[in-house]
C-alpha cells in the first residue's frame, strides 16, 4: 500500500493528462533554453581560450595541479551516485514511495555523470590527446581505472534511464499527436514498437532488474575508485584507508540534495503535486538525515584519528584545517552545510517542499567546497617544502576562465536535464497507474 | 600644511641616505700591498676551473650573474659581473682577499670556502678572460718539486695507503687528502700529512657502495707549499654492490608491462564482463520489438 500518492481517486486519463502535460515547447522553456545556451556560449568561449593558450589561464600551477576541475569532477561523481541508492538500492527492496522519484534520480545520475566525463577532460591541457589514455594507459594507474568505470556507469545509467521509459515512450507515440514531427519519429524508433504486451514487461523487467543489480558495484566503484585517485597518492591529506566509503557515504548527501531540488522545481513547473507530495519530500527529508548521519561519522574518523597524532604530517595538514589557513572554509562547510542543515531538517516543518529544498541548496553548495577542501590543500602542503619557485605557487586561485568553464557544467547539466524533461514525462506513468490501481483494490 | 613640511623632510632624507649609499660604493676598497701580491700556489687548470664553477654557480650567480653576461642583479653598490674589467684588471690577491672577507651586501665566504676552494672560483672567474696570464710566484730559486703518488689499500685494518715520491725519494710532511667520488660528490676521507716514510694513512669504511666490481672511485690530492699532485684511481676495496631497481618487485607501480596478472585479470575481466552484459541487453531490444509484433501475427 502506497500512502504516499494523493488519496483522491484518479482515473487513468487523468493520470496521463497530468504526467504528459510536461511535454510541449511552450514559450517560457523556450526562452530558458535559450538563457541557458547563451551563457553556455560565454563559457564555451573561454574553453576556446584555454585550448588556444594553454592551461595558464588557469590559476593551475606545478603544486596544484589538480583545482576546481577535479573538486568539480569529484562533486559531479558524487551527486550522481544518487541513481544508484534511489531507484536499485530502494527499488530492489520494493521500497514502493520512491517509485515515482526513480526517474527523477535516473535524471540527475545521467545528466551529472555525463558531464563529469566532460570536467575531466576540460583539465587537461592538450585535450586532443586523450585518446593516448586509452591506448597507453597503464592498467595500475587508478586514472585508467576511474575512466573505465565512469564511462561504464554513464552506459549502465542511461540504459536504466531509458528501459523503464520504454511504457511511457509508447505512450508518447500513441498520444501526443500535435508534436513537431520529427518528436513523433524519435518517439517512434525509441518505444522499440512497444505494445505494452505480457512477454514485452517481462524482458523489461528482467533486463531492468539485471542492470540494477549490476549498478551497485559499478556505482561503489566509481566513487571508491576517484577516492583512489588521492588515496593511492602519498600526501598528507590523502593517504587514507577509508577514503573510499567516506566519500561513498559524502555522494549520497549531495545526490540526496540534488534529487530533492530537481524534485522541487519539477513539481511547481509541472504542476505535479499531486504526484510529488508533501510526504514524498518529507521522507526525502529522512533519508537525507540518514545519509548525512553516516557522514558526519566518517568526517569525524577522517579527522579525529590524524589529529591524536600529533607531530605527522597528517596531523599538520588536520590543523590548517581545524584553526589553521583553511579554517575559515572548513568550519563554513561542516557547520554550514552539514552538521546545521542536518539539524534543521530533523524538524517536520523544516522537511516541508519549500524549506526542505532551499536547505538542500545550502548542502549542495557545501558539498562542492568540501570537495576543494579535499582536493586543494593536500597540494599546498607537499612533503618538500615548496622553495625557490615563484611566489604564485604557494597558493591557489582559480582564475575567471576556470570558474567559467566550472560554471559551464553546471549549465549543461541544467541543459540536460531540462530537455530530457521536456521530451518524456518526468514520473513513471505506467508504475503509477500500476499503483493507484493496486491502492484501489 | 605641517604634513606638508613633513614630506619634504622625509623625502630630503630619502635623497640623503641614497647619495651616502653611492659614496660608499666609490669607497675603494682597501687592498694592502701584501694582501694584493698574494698568489694562488697552485696552477689553474681545467680541473680547478671546473670545481670553481660548481661553487661560483652555487654560491655566486644569485648576485653576480653568469661571468661575461653582466646580469647581475642590480644593487646598490652593484655586484659587477666577474668576466668584466673590474675584476679581471684586479690582481688574484685582491679577488682572493674580497671573496674571503666580503663587504656590505657582498657576504663574507672565508668560513664557506677552504683556501684551495676559493682558488678554485678565483681560476673559473679567470677563465672568462683570454690575456690572463697566471703570475708565478717568485721562489728564490727554489724548484717546486714534482710528486708522485702510489695507493695501494690495506685489508686487514681497513686503510688506504698512500705514498708520497719525488725522484723515487718518499717525501714527508706532505698534506694529503683523499676523497670517494661518488655520483652527487665527494666523500672526504680524510686529510693528514706522510710521515718519515712519506706514507698517509687514511681510513675507510669498507660499508661504502661500490660499483658492480666493488671497485671504489679514490681521488688523492697531495700538496705542500707550491707542490701539487693529484691522481685519480678506481680500487677494489669494498663489496661489489648489486643493483636493484627501487620498483623491482612493485609491479603495481612499475611500467605496463610489468602489470602483475591477477590485476590484468580482473581489471579486465570485470570490464569487458560489465560491457557483454550491457551489450546483451542493447540486443535484446531486438526481442522487445520481436514480442510487439508477434502477437500482431497472431491477433491479425
Ligand atoms: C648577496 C649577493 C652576493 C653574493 C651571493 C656574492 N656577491 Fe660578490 N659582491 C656583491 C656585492 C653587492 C658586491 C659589491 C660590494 C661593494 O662594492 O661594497 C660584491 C663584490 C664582489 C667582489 C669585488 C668586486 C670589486 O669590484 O672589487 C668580488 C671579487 C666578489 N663579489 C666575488 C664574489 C664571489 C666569488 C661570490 C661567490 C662565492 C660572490 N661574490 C657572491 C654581492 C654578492
Amino acid at each position: 500500500m502506497n500512502d504516499t500518492l494523493s488519496k483522491e481517486i484518479l482515473t487513468d486519463d487523468q493520470i496521463e493528462q497530468d504526467l504528459l502535460k510536461n511535454i510541449n515547447w511552450g514559450n517560457k522553456f523556450k526562452l530558458w533554453l535559450a538563457f541557458l545556451a547563451v551563457s553556455l556560449i560565454i563559457c564555451l568561449y573561454f574553453y576556446y581560450q584555454q585550448i588556444e593558450h594553454g592551461l595558464g589561464v588557469t590559476g593551475l600551477h606545478d603544486y596544484v595541479s589538480w583545482g576546481i576541475y577535479i573538486s568539480n569532477f569529484v562533486f559531479f561523481v558524487a551527486t550522481s551516485l544518487i541513481g544508484m541508492l534511489i531507484s536499485s538500492v530502494l527499488g530492489l527492496m520494493n521500497v514502493s514511495w520512491v517509485k515515482p522519484l526513480a526517474r527523477i534520480a535516473e535524471l540527475v545520475a545521467v545528466a551529472f555523470a555525463m558531464v563529469a566525463g566532460l570536467i575531466i577532460i576540460t583539465d587537461m591541457g592538450r585535450p586532443d590527446r586523450l585518446l593516448n589514455v586509452f591506448m597507453h594507459g597503464r592498467v595500475q594507474s587508478p586514472i585508467v581505472w576511474d575512466i573505465a568505470v565512469v564511462v561504464t556507469y554513464v552506459a549502465i545509467s542511461i540504459l536504466l534511464l531509458y528501459i523503464p521509459l520504454l511504457p511511457d515512450i509508447a505512450l508518447c507515440r500513441d498520444k501526443l499527436k500535435n508534436v513537431p514531427k520529427w518528436q513523433q519519429k524519435m518517439y517512434k524508433i525509441l518505444a522499440l514498437g512497444w505494445k505494452g504486451k505480457a512477454k514485452q514487461f517481462k524482458l523489461m523487467n528482467n533486463y531492468t532488474r539485471i542492470l540494477l543489480i549490476l549498478i551497485i558495484p559499478i556505482a561503489l566503484s566509481i566513487h571508491t575508485v576517484t577516492s583512489w585517485l588521492f588515496a593511492m597518492t602519498l600526501r598528507s591529506g590523502w593517504d587514507s584507508p577509508i577514503f573510499g566509503p567516506y566519500f561513498v557515504s559524502g555522494a549520497f548527501v549531495a545526490g540526496c540534495a540534488a534529487v530533492i531540488i530537481t524534485m522541487y522545481f519539477f513539481q511547481k513547473n509541472y504542476k505535479l503535486d499531486k504526484y510529488i507530495t508533501i510526504d514524498h519530500f518529507d521522507r526525502m527529508g529522512r533519508l537525507l538525515v540518514l545519509v548525512a548521519l553516516v557522514y558526519v561519522y566518517f568526517n569525524i574518523n577522517e579527522i579525529i584519528v590524524p589529529a591524536y597524532k600529533t607531530n605527522t604530517a597528517d596531523a599538520k595538514h588536520v590543523q590548517e584545517m581545524l584553526s589553521g589557513h583553511e579554517s575559515i572554509m572548513f568550519w563554513m562547510v561542516q557547520l554550514g552545510g552539514l552538521i546545521i542543515p542536518f539539524l534543521l531538517i530533523l524538524f517536520r516543518p523544516m522537511r516541508r517542499p519549500l524549506p526542505l529544498m532551499l536547505i538542500s541548496i545550502v548542502i549542495l553548495t557545501g558539498a562542492w567546497f568540501k570537495r576543494v577542501l579535499i582536493v586543494v590543500p593536500t597540494q599546498l602542503a607537499p612533503y618538500y617544502p615548496i622553495q625557490n619557485v615563484p611566489e604564485k605557487w604557494t597558493h591557489y586561485m582559480p582564475t575567471v576562465p576556470e570558474i567559467a568553464i566550472t560554471t559551464g557544467s553546471f549549465i549543461l547539466v541544467l541543459i540536460i536535464m531540462s530537455v530530457l524533461a521536456k521530451l518524456f514525462p518526468v514520473i513513471p506513468i505506467w508504475e503509477i497507474k500500476e499503483e493507484i490501481n493496486h491502492n484501489k483494490n | 600644511m605641517n604634513y606638508f613640511k613633513y614630506y619634504k623632510s622625509i623625502i630630503l632624507i630619502c635623497l640623503c641616505s641614497l647619495v651616502m649609499a653611492n659614496v660608499q660604493a666609490q669607497n675603494e676598497w682597501e687592498v694592502t700591498t701584501e694582501q694584493d701580491k698574494n698568489l694562488s700556489p697552485f696552477m689553474f687548470d681545467d680541473e680547478m676551473v671546473l670545481e670553481g664553477k660548481i661553487s661560483y654557480e652555487n654560491s655566486c650567480t644569485s648576485c653576480h650573474g653568469m661571468p661575461g653576461q653582466a646580469d647581475y642583479t642590480p644593487m646598490a653598490p652593484p655586484p659587477g659581473d666577474p668576466g668584466s674589467n673590474q675584476f679581471q684588471l684586479q690582481n688574484d690577491g685582491a679577488l682572493f682577499h674580497k671573496i674571503k672577507l666580503g663587504r656590505g651586501a657582498m657576504p663574507k665566504f672565508e668560513d664557506v670556502f677552504a683556501d684551495d676552494e676559493t682558488w678554485n672560483i678565483i681560476a673559473y672567474i679567470r677563465s672568462f678572460n683570454e690575456n690572463y696570464k697566471q703570475p708565478i710566484p717568485d721562489l728564490g730559486g727554489v724548484e717546486i718539486p714534482k710528486y708522485d703518488l702510489k695507493l695501494a689499500f690495506d685489508e686487514n685494518v681497513d686503510k688506504l695507503v698512500v705514498k708520497v715520491f719525488s725522484k723515487e725519494i718518499p717525501q714527508p710532511e706532505v698534506e694529503v687528502s683523499a676523497f670517494v667520488k661518488g655520483t652527487f660528490g665527494k666523500l672526504l676521507l680524510g686529510k693528514i700529512q706522510t710521515n718519515e716514510l712519506g706514507i698517509a694513512y687514511l681510513d675507510v669504511d669498507p660499508k661504502l657502495p661500490g660499483d658492480a666490481e666493488g671497485k671504489l672511485h679514490i681521488m688523492v690530492k697531495a700538496t705542500k707549499g707550491y707542490a701539487l699532485a693529484k691522481l685519480n684511481q678506481k680500487m677494489k676495496i669494498v663489496q661489489p654492490t648489486i643493483r636493484k631497481s627501487a620498483i623491482e618487485g612493485r609491479h603495481i607501480w612499475s611500467t605496463d608491462k610489468m602489470a602483475p596478472i591477477w590485476l590484468k585479470v580482473s581489471f579486465f575481466i570485470t570490464i569487458f564482463g560489465v560491457w557483454a552484459v550491457l551489450f546483451f541487453i542493447v540486443f535484446g531490444f531486438r526481442n522487445i520489438k520481436k514480442a510487439g509484433r508477434e502477437d500482431d501475427v497472431m491477433i491479425e
